[in-house]
């Protein structure tokens, strides 16, 4: 198991590498710079190449990608240019809030998505199975900025149980959870059922039949295990798109975090401060994909010697 | 119940009773779109300042809504008659946040600070600062400048304590701001919210407000609400307690609250049409002129603006001696002439509706930039346009991406967008040839218009004289259909009646520190 772990770090090397220069290619091919957001309307061209030095931004992007690369692998990721704060400084004060929202959405998608889906699958083919599954294709498709406008409207407007938006207090963190966690539910629930129905399918579990088992017991005793092994790469992919969800989730609901922090600073092109966001959001990709392989790995022996 | 239980209690209950009341001292703002994500507050330096920053600084001079002007912490002010020297007599007994005072040596150290940073404009002909005594400074000028008082009354005339200002260095207004205004920064979380406490000491209010201070209010937080809906459901359910912007859409709904007042005050924004005049086909007078006659100005004001605000047929705000120009210069919506014009200029009406000359049709681009309110109002501009048989597309980018296609000069041909500013030099920043791509989106370079321009910037003397040469600059530029006039907005605000009660009339060009000074928090 250690040396599949030992693999699996060494291919995120490239992975890293070629994350990291995409990052900074993406920002820096937006039109617009930071400058535009330093000066007045009418500044000189000198005041632009003036500022546009100060900052390094007139180097060549190649030599300011190696900069900030190497300046990155210590843990050092630049002064905001318009936050004038170190970059890392603001994300740390955004992280807990994205953290606590992410993960509990994907806690919640989590737990109801496969109680969902195993339940359509122990019911397949049943009216509860076609409704369950016909309302959570209709969730995964609703647009998140929509939901969370509808959840605000239902669960704080009109029934008063919840804050509007924010992150002064714990309940504030409900709303958001559901609207990023719902559209997780979906995906994860549908995943889970076809799972399921795919292993009940397999000649050991006629074998199981044969032998007299109930339903139940095969249902619960073996199928979960084989079942739940593609949910766990599913889960591992689905941090990602949490954390992309909740970008738009926290605009929404006006929360702080890594989301608000990249769309304020991608509104003003504050370059240091994006790169390091859309960082951590990657890096929070590939933790969770490496947490997914390696989970899988552990359940399934065939997994880590196709590595081997 | 023997004593101390007694005591213990009745302290329990005094602190409880503390604790209830306090929160009535308390209240929520919230700042939307446009000033979500100020990154300082560092008046200084700052090319962008949000609503809470009047409340932490003073100015030397206040501008009232019919613009003129107030003594703050300047409590008069002459000038020579060559206009060459203004002489300051500055407020006593005011006291900066960390206790440092406030006299002619602050002023002193003050001015010369915006040399090379990007307000350097404001203080440019102030030659230097001459401290007479401990309350008196003289300016000397490089040259007069009627547009002095204008200057020190801008947003970004706020004067910070020297101390934290030298001490923090570029940190400044980021994790610290001292000013001698009527709240402290406790805290600010860029993008999230500021926080602010009254000044206890403030007692040098201006004459704009009843209020000469300190506050009525105790704590104040400034919450940024980038998303118009959330903002306006945190105000229906009272989570703010007051908006600084209402969008027009909402205020049917706002109006209907029982327990929520919207009000306006004139306005500081423009909405107009900037058109390329060095892109075909609007190299042609006849051309541009027929695009900007066929905008309804009174239909937009009507239909999407609900009657709120002005229709606008300049380009300045209203309120200003500038706007008033001869009404043969004023562009209304008059399609007819336009389309007079199109025919003239030898646009003929194909089958679709749409113009074409010698084989190419009259299609032009337009752009606007992203936010709900003019992506309704640039799909009315088009609509209007194919009336008169332009074929319009529009493209949206966000702020950031149509800046700096703008700067390309070749690529955009029409565009909706808004300044907010009460001077009439706007017209200098938008139209001067030195400024073409942006912030000259229309890529103005005339020769007579520069000559008007050099006279309306630099040989006035007087206001009364800047006034006529900047409004003879303004109907030259309206007469060569540069721009087309689109909308001039209120500044539309709203708060919770539980919560606040504001003054009937609302003093200065905006909501400011003047009328926080008079609310008071209903219990």
């Amino acid at each position: 198991m250690l040396g599949y772990f030992v693999r699996r770090l060494i291919m995120l090397l490239p992975v890293f590498l070629a994350m990291s220069a995409i990052v900074f290619l993406i920002v820096h091919l937006v039109p617009g710079d930071p400058i535009d957001h330093m000066l007045q309307i009418g500044a000189s061209a000198e005041r632009r190449q003036e500022l546009a030095a100060k900052f390094g931004l007139d180097r060549p992007l190649v030599v300011q990608y190696a900069l900030w690369l190497k300046a990155a692998l210590t843990g050092d990721l630049g002064e905001a240019i318009i936050l004038k704060q170190p970059v890392v400084d603001l994300i740390l004060a955004n992280l807990p809030y994205s953290l606590a929202l992410g993960l509990s959405a994907l806690l919640f998608s989590t737990v109801v998505g496969v109680s969902v889906g195993a339940a359509a699958a122990y019911f397949a083919g049943s009216w509860f199975d076609r409704v369950v599954m016909a309302g959570i294709l209709m969730g995964s498709m609703l647009p998140s900025f929509w939901l969370g406008l509808l959840m605000i409207l239902i669960f704080a407007v009109e029934l008063g149980l919840f804050p509007v938006s924010g992150a002064r207090s714990w309940d504030a963190l409900v709303l958001p959870v559901l609207t990023v966690g719902i559209g997780g539910v979906a995906l994860i629930a549908r995943v889970t059922r076809a799972a399921f129905v795919e292993v009940a399918q397999q000649d050991f579990v006629t074998l199981l039949h044969a032998k007299g088992l109930t339903r139940r017991r095969i249902f619960f005793r073996h199928l979960v295990r084989h079942a739940l092994m593609p949910v766990v790469t599913i889960l591992g992919l689905k941090v990602g798109w949490i954390l992309g969800g909740a970008v738009t989730v926290e605009y929404v609901f006006a929360r702080p975090g890594l989301g608000s922090l990249l769309i304020t600073s991608l509104g003003q092109r504050d370059y240091p401060v994006v790169q390091g966001c859309l960082l951590m959001l990657g890096m929070g990709v590939m933790l969770g994909t490496l947490v997914g392989d390696l989970a899988q790995a552990a359940m399934d022996p065939r997994v880590r010697d196709r590595m081997s | 119940m023997t004593l101390p239980f007694r005591v213990t209690v009745l302290s329990a209950a005094a602190l409880l009773g503390a604790v209830v009341s306090a929160p009535a001292q308390e209240v929520t703002f919230a700042i939307t779109a446009r000033e979500v994500g100020t990154p300082s507050y560092n008046p200084i330096t700052a090319t962008r300042l949000n609503s809470a920053n009047s409340l932490i600084y003073d100015r030397l001079v206040l501008q009232d809504a019919d613009q003129s002007f107030h003594p703050s912490l300047a409590a008069s002010w002459d000038q020579t008659p060559d206009g060459m020297q203004w002489t300051f007599k500055l407020r006593p007994g005011v006291k900066f946040h960390d206790g440092e005072p406030f006299n002619a040596k602050v002023i002193e150290w003050w001015v010369p600070k915006f040399a090379g940073t990007e307000n350097a404009d404001t203080v440019a002909k102030v030659d230097r600062v001459e401290v007479v005594d401990d309350l008196t400074v003289r300016f000397h000028m490089k040259a007069p400048d009627p547009n002095l008082l204008f200057n020190l009354a801008s947003s970004f005339m706020g004067i910070p304590s020297p101390k934290a200002y030298e001490a923090l260095g570029d940190k400044y207004g980021v994790t610290a701001a001292v000013g001698t205004g009527p709240f402290k920064m406790e805290k600010f979380t860029v993008g999230q919210q500021t926080v602010l406490v009254r000044n206890d000491d403030f007692t040098w209010g201006s004459d704009l407000s009843v209020n000469r201070g300190p506050a009525k209010i105790k704590k104040i937080t400034v919450r940024e609400i980038p998303e118009d809906s959330t903002a306006f459901l945190e105000l229906q359910t009272g989570g703010v307690d007051l908006l600084y912007t209402v969008p027009v859409d909402f205020m049917p709904r706002l109006k209907a609250e029982k327990s929520v007042k919207v009000m306006t005050i004139p306005g500081t924004e423009i909405v107009y049409m900037p058109i390329n005049t060095q892109s075909a086909p609007f190299t042609d007078i006849k051309v541009r002129a027929a695009a900007a006659y066929a905008i309804d100005q009174k239909s937009i004001w009507q239909s999407l603006y609900g009657g709120v605000g002005n229709t606008a047929n300049g380009f300045l705000i209203s309120s200003l001696q500038e706007a008033k120009v001869d009404p043969k210069f004023a562009i209304s919506y008059d399609p007819e002439r336009s389309k007079k014009l199109l025919d003239e200029a030898g646009w003929k009406v194909g089958p679709d509706g749409i113009r074409a000359k010698d084989g190419a049709r009259l299609q032009v681009k337009l752009w606007t930039s992203n936010g709900t309110e003019f992506k309704r109002l640039v799909e009315v501009v088009q609509s209007q346009l194919k009336a008169v048989g332009f074929a319009a597309d529009i493209t949206i980018f966000d702020a950031s991406t149509i800046n700096a296609q703008y700067k390309k000069k070749t690529e955009h041909q029409l565009a909706v967008r808004s300044y907010s500013w009460t001077n009439a030099d706007i017209i200098d920043w938008f139209f001067a040839a030195r400024r073409a791509g942006y912030p000259n989106v229309s890529l103005f370079d005339d020769p007579k218009a520069e000559e008007l321009n050099v006279t309306a910037m630099t040989k006035s003397r007087t206001w009364d004289e800047r006034v006529a040469n900047f409004k003879a600059y303004h109907e030259y530029i309206l007469s060569q259909y540069a721009f087309a006039p689109i909308y001039e907005p209120a500044n539309v605000f709203a708060y919770s009646t539980r919560r606040l009660k504001l003054p009937e009339t609302i003093r200065g060009t905006r909501l400011t520190s003047q009328t926080i000074l008079d609310a008071q928090v209903s219990n």
